[in-house]
């Protein structure tokens, strides 16, 4: 069940998973071929966000499989065991984190957690260093490959140290409202 | 993560830390007469010229302003209790105790005070070598969580400025971590290329260890 206070927790359940039809579905035929019939077979593999999935998988009316980067003999895997630092996440799945969680709970795949964790590990290390580290303009290019959540850690990290930098820097210790400024407006 | 949309939300601003810090008492002495001050937060003087007491920093700045006083930089503000610092901080791994809100106040008094504190460079590119030594190990110390098996972190001696500025990062990082960590309990069924979880269990330790 997502967190009805917090759109990434429900953004994170858009993300499309791979579903198999255990039976016979009449109107839905929006996710197969549309055609006159209007209805999905039993046994038909289509794409359906995970909120969906979930309310259908708990029914037992579609079985859900692992996205392909989760699965466990893809190159996804692979490759985050060679340098999670250097995977785009983000173009994966852009709250891989969430997502993980949700679907390794719901199905009961034991072997996402473990992965998602040696991710984060590797990664958060990045991270931290960009964060905390890096000149306040420039963008470090990497931050493309980050996945939202990690994007929120970074700024987090990265907006505490400017804004410490910006207080140390001096500058006006008081700020004039913005009314102050004004000019009044000649009366016509 | 819920409730993680502001990272802000749960901490101070570096102009917040500063007005606490403006509670901290330091030595003036005044140049003009006055009777004791009855404040909520204790009695003040009384003032009469040369004679040193102890005012809450807002007070000693506000009369420096109007040139009714000269403070006197605290203890710890002086070059060779720096410099003593300074190495300690360098050579040990634990942060050294030095006044809470000692960024703020050192800022607020070369702001205001500046004619006021001996040498006044020096001081302040002590403080300011010190300030970025501390860093260095809070950034160190923070690369260790990820390799901890408990998700926890121990700073002893962390001044005020320095907690805040790093508190949105940890406690989100923290809290992902410890999110992954339990919905995982689920023990590691050997698909999952190892290489980076070997060294776990080997460290106990915590290196950012107060005294």
């Amino acid at each position: 069940m997502a967190n009805y206070y917090d759109i990434d927790d429900i953004l994170a359940e858009e993300e499309l998973v791979p579903a198999v039809f255990l039976q016979t579905a009449n109107e839905v035929g929006i996710f197969d071929c549309a055609d006159e019939t209007n209805k999905v077979e039993a046994g038909t593999q289509v794409e359906m966000p995970f909120w969906l999935a979930q309310e259908l998988y708990v029914r037992q009316a579609v079985s859900i499989k692992v996205p392909p980067y989760f699965d466990t003999k893809a190159k996804t895997r692979n490759e985050i065991g060679a340098d999670a630092a250097h995977v785009d996440l983000r173009s994966l799945c852009p709250y891989f984190y969430n997502f993980g969680c949700k679907i390794a709970r719901l199905i009961g795949e034991k072997t996402i957690g473990p992965l998602l964790l040696v991710a984060f590990r590797t990664r958060y290390r990045e991270v931290l260093i960009k964060a905390h580290t890096a000149a306040s303009i420039v963008v470090p290019k990497n931050l493309t490959l980050l996945t939202k959540e990690e994007t929120k850690l970074y700024e987090a990290g990265q907006s505490s140290t400017a804004a410490f930098k910006k207080w140390r820097m001096g500058g006006p210790r008081l700020q004039k409202a913005s009314v102050l400024g004004r000019k009044r407006k000649p009366v016509e | 993560m819920g409730s993680q949309s502001d990272p802000h939300a749960f901490a101070f601003s570096a102009a917040e830390l500063e007005f606490l810090a403006e509670d901290e008492t330091v030595e003036i002495v005044p140049n003009m007469r006055l009777e004791p001050l009855h404040l909520i937060s204790g009695d003040f003087g009384p003032f009469r010229p040369q004679i040193a007491t102890q005012v809450p920093l807002w007070l000693a700045v506000a009369l420096k302003k109007r040139g009714k006083c000269t403070i006197r930089p605290p203890e710890w503000m002086s070059v060779e209790k720096l410099t003593q610092v300074l190495e300690a901080e360098r050579d040990s791994e634990k942060f050294q105790s030095l006044p809470f809100h000692y960024v703020e106040i050192s800022r607020l008094l070369f702001d205001h005070a500046r004619e006021d504190i001996p040498d006044i460079y020096m001081v302040r590119s002590l403080i300011e070598d010190i300030k970025d030594v501390r860093f260095h190990k809070i950034g160190t110390g923070l690369e260790i969580i990820s390799k901890e098996v408990t998700y926890a972190l121990r700073l002893k001696n962390l001044s005020a400025m320095e907690a805040n500025i790093v508190r949105p990062f940890v406690t989100q990082a923290l809290q992902t971590f410890h999110k992954l960590n339990t919905s995982e309990a689920i023990p590691e069924s050997g698909s999952i290329p190892s290489r980076q979880r070997q060294p776990v269990n080997q460290r106990d330790k915590r290196v950012l260890k107060g005294r």
